[in-house]
């Protein structure tokens, strides 16, 4: 799916979502409703058993954030064929750096990532599409909010923030 | 090596940093060294023409800040912006060092008062490295 993402990374962020799914009792096989730039579907989720016994050596926020990570790029991958190519930092106003190689022509995306453990994703999507729509050097910019009390996941297109440099 | 083991080897030395710096644990900065390096890297291994070397450009000089190695951002820096280089990245890696600058002499207000940036970076150094009582000695 991933091949440039580190194994351990990825052990990492879809053990931190097995977590964040169970702690809102969630069992294997939940629908996940899915907004796809506005392109409303379902899937199913199924994930390794997480063992909510060692729920207290993590961090809660991480658990939501790395949790969302491991969401966000599988659903990249499945509907888009986006592949990840580096992680970046903060300051880049995105998470990660992915390549669209689909129509033969290749073309870098920025994919800003943030988890909601409960209530509503909307005003969160709100902000990262704002976050992201200031990086540079890629061709397109998107935003991924994924929340876990009713499983969601949004992949929403930024149009680039215009500045004066 | 190649630029996909350099891209993996970067990504996850970007995830320790930010863990640890999460956490508020020392050694981030040391974690910050080797994202510095590895960005470093990258910058040798990807033009400047290319959007991917850009990105590795700022994020070897903004590693090297958040390293408090202000010395091989400073000369990082420098190295870039002889290159021919985009007008927006030399704008972003002035503005990088800019922005660090002022934060350092809001973090030292006293010290920015009496002290060039340069003797207050030096000062956060010796600080960093040697603790308060490194200091006095």
């Amino acid at each position: 799916m991933h091949p440039r993402l580190p194994t351990d990374l990825a052990l990492l962020m879809v053990g931190r979502a097995a977590l964040a799914l169970e702690r809102n009792a969630h069992a294997q096989g939940v629908r996940l409703s899915l907004d796809l730039e506005r392109v409303l579907s379902s899937g199913m989720l199924s994930w390794p058993g997480a063992d909510l016994s060692k729920i207290d050596q993590h961090d809660h926020n991480r658990i939501t954030e790395d949790g969302a990570e491991a969401v966000a790029l599988a659903l990249a991958h499945r509907h888009r064929a986006w592949r990840v190519i580096r992680r970046m930092q903060r300051e880049e106003h995105a998470d990660w750096l992915l390549e669209d190689a689909r129509e033969g022509v290749r073309q870098v995306v920025a994919l800003e990532i943030s988890g909601v453990d409960r209530g509503s994703i909307l005003a969160r999507l709100s902000e990262k599409l704002a976050q992201v729509a200031k990086s540079t050097d890629v061709d397109q910019r998107w935003a991924g909010v994924v929340g876990f009390e009713e499983p969601i996941a949004a992949l929403h297109f930024a149009k680039r923030e215009h500045r004066g440099n | 090596m190649e630029t996909d083991a350099l891209n993996a080897l970067v990504s996850g030395a970007i995830w320790r940093a930010e863990q640890l710096e999460t956490h508020g644990i020392r050694p981030a900065s040391q974690a910050w060294a080797e994202v510095s390096s590895l960005e470093e890297e990258l910058a040798k291994a990807l033009a400047v023409s290319e959007s991917e070397g850009r990105i590795a450009r700022r994020g070897a000089v903004r590693a090297a800040l958040k390293a408090g190695d202000y010395a091989r951002a400073h000369a990082l820096a420098d190295a870039y912006l002889a290159e021919e280089a985009p007008r927006s990245l030399k704008t972003a890696l002035r503005k990088i060092l800019e922005e660090d600058a002022q934060a350092m002499a809001s973090r030292f207000r006293f010290a920015s008062r009496h002290h060039s940036l340069r003797e207050a970076q030096d000062l956060a150094r010796r600080f960093r490295e040697a603790g308060a009582f490194g200091l006095a000695a």
